[in-house]
């Protein structure tokens, strides 16, 4: 049980920055680079860690707290949520309401901090991301329902620890759309490419990069890992919808979550090296059709039964 | 439970939601074609245990007729009018497709309301079918483009070939093939209507036709 317990955090605070990592080494394959190496997220971490910080004279403390305050958020919902087929440090019913609203705790004191700098390029980020968020955040939902209604259980362990283990034989084609539309939500709520671009810092198409431009030291360190986390329980939810199979050996799922995970970073880069970014007002589009897959698995279920 | 069915279906309601939602008339007359053609298999899922030599030429034809020869006479009258794009669509791609999401609600909730006489082999088929032929009604009265408006009448069609499907067993073979005649006169004739138009007027604005002329 304890040894779950610290092989659940242990994946959860040391694995996500590697994802960054390969997906930044499948960008650059595709680009005839050789590229950074896995690492380098750590050592960005590390040397972010290690400089101070600057604060400009127009913000006060909601500046300060904002990077902490998301990335404790973030983690916060990472307990949550079951990883590698271990159960979650904490687990309540109804706690999938909790893990999506700590998600937009996150975004919410972002945005806070990106209009306090009172720089009217970040303000327009900061609405970007508030517009886009609303529209994925429902979508995430709508999806998180039709999970609890397939398993019956509100709890996201009890979802994902067996809940779901009889649901693509009888309802697949509505886990395909699920499996779809969250993928997704994971590209926007990520600012993956056909969104956004992670990479960019100077483009006034961009979303999420442009609010945290004014953040230094060790609060950037906090965003980019705060993202890397996101990122990877994003990951995590969709891998756990998508191979439901659990051998009941710990070790062998385990190696199997990440074997499974580090795949998802695997597409995403491909995604990224293979897409163009779309245009900015055509990102409702796409997140609209997200919605729509998400509601027609909704009525599906509700008209099939589960 | 019949999990392929429902998964085809499923893709031909997703179909109809690309169709209505691009604005690039090739892009629309190309998922068109596909969508026809997936169409077209619905009769060999639905009907497996109990397949008929007729049953199987209505979905040959259907995949024939829908799925590269209608496809083909559409890329034709775009080669020919060279229009590419609807440009400034009644109703913009957004609004599209919330009324697109709205109709697909609303025809499942009518279609649990409906008592059908034959046994019906998926619940999805008749909400889909329905939600077709409203998102054809769509593309009819929100584009300018008639070419775009021909595609949302064949969009329409496939919808009421879906109902049809149901009533294979008990329709004889004359009514089916009547539906694709039928299907196949109306795109000429609308085919023969764009030309004209555009001779006239040198584009495909159906616009143009409400303002007189001398």
């Amino acid at each position: 049980m304890n040894i779950s317990l610290s092989l659940h955090l242990i994946i959860l605070f040391v694995f996500p920055p590697l994802l960054l990592g390969i997906i930044g080494k499948i960008k650059a394959f595709f680009a005839g680079r050789i590229g950074p190496p896995l690492w380098q997220p750590y050592f960005d971490l590390f040397k972010l860690m290690h400089k101070a910080s600057v604060y400009s004279v127009t913000t006060n403390w909601i500046f300060r707290a904002a990077p902490m305050v998301s990335t404790a958020a973030i983690l916060a919902a990472g307990i949550l949520m079951p990883i590698a087929g271990f159960k979650p440090p904490v687990q309540f019913w109804g706690d999938m309401v909790l893990f999506v609203y700590l998600f937009a705790l996150a975004r919410f004191v972002i945005i806070l901090a990106a209009l306090d700098t009172g720089s009217s390029f970040e303000g327009m980020g900061a609405s970007r991301e508030a517009t886009f968020g609303c529209l994925s955040e429902i979508t995430m939902f709508l999806n998180l329902t039709i999970l609890a209604l397939l398993s019956g259980k509100l709890s996201l362990s009890e979802i994902f620890l067996g809940g779901l283990s009889s649901s693509w034989v009888l309802v697949g084609p509505v886990l395909i759309l699920v499996v779809v539309s969250f993928f997704l939500v994971l590209l926007v709520e990520n600012s993956r490419i056909p969104i956004d671009d992670p990479e960019t810092h100077l483009e006034l198409t961009m979303i999420h990069e442009v609010m945290v431009l004014d953040h230094s030291g060790i609060d950037l360190a906090y965003i980019l890992y705060g993202k890397a986390v996101k990122l990877f329980l994003f990951g995590a939810l969709l891998v756990s919808v998508i191979f439901t199979f659990k051998t009941q050996n710990f070790l062998i799922d385990m190696f199997l979550f990440i074997f499974e995970i580090i795949g998802l970073a695997i597409l995403i880069g491909v995604v990224e090296s293979t897409m163009a970014r779309l245009r900015l007002n055509k990102v409702p589009y796409l997140l609209f059709s997200a919605f729509i897959f998400s509601i027609i698995g909704l009525i599906v279920i509700l008209v099939r039964g589960h | 439970m019949n999990i392929w069915l429902d998964a085809i279906l499923i893709l031909v309601i997703i179909l109809g939601l690309f169709i209505v939602a691009s604005t690039r008339l090739g892009t629309m007359i190309q998922i068109f074609a596909m969508q026809s053609m997936i169409l077209g298999c619905v009769p060999f899922f639905m009907y497996a245990k109990e397949m008929e030599v007729y049953i199987m030429i209505v979905a040959l034809a259907a995949i024939v007729l829908r799925g590269f020869i209608m496809p083909n006479f559409l890329f034709w009258a775009i080669r020919h009018v060279s229009v590419r794009s609807e440009v400034s669509p009644f109703i913009g791609v957004g609004t599209t497709l919330l009324l697109s999401c709205l109709s697909i609600v609303g025809s499942f909730l009518l279609a649990s309301k409906l008592v059908f006489p034959v046994s019906i082999s998926s619940e999805l088929v008749i909400p889909s079918s329905f939600s077709l032929i409203i998102m054809g009604f769509i593309l009819i009265v929100g584009r300018t483009k008639a070419i775009s408006q021909v595609v949302g009448y064949l969009l329409l069609e496939n919808g009421i070939f879906l109902f049809a499907i149901l009533l294979l067993k008990k329709m004889p073979l004359l009514v089916e093939m009547g539906i694709l005649l039928d299907l196949f006169i109306a795109a000429v004739v609308m085919g023969i209507v764009v030309n004209n138009i555009s001779d006239e007027f040198n584009n495909t604005d159906t616009m143009a036709l409400t303002t007189l002329k001398d």
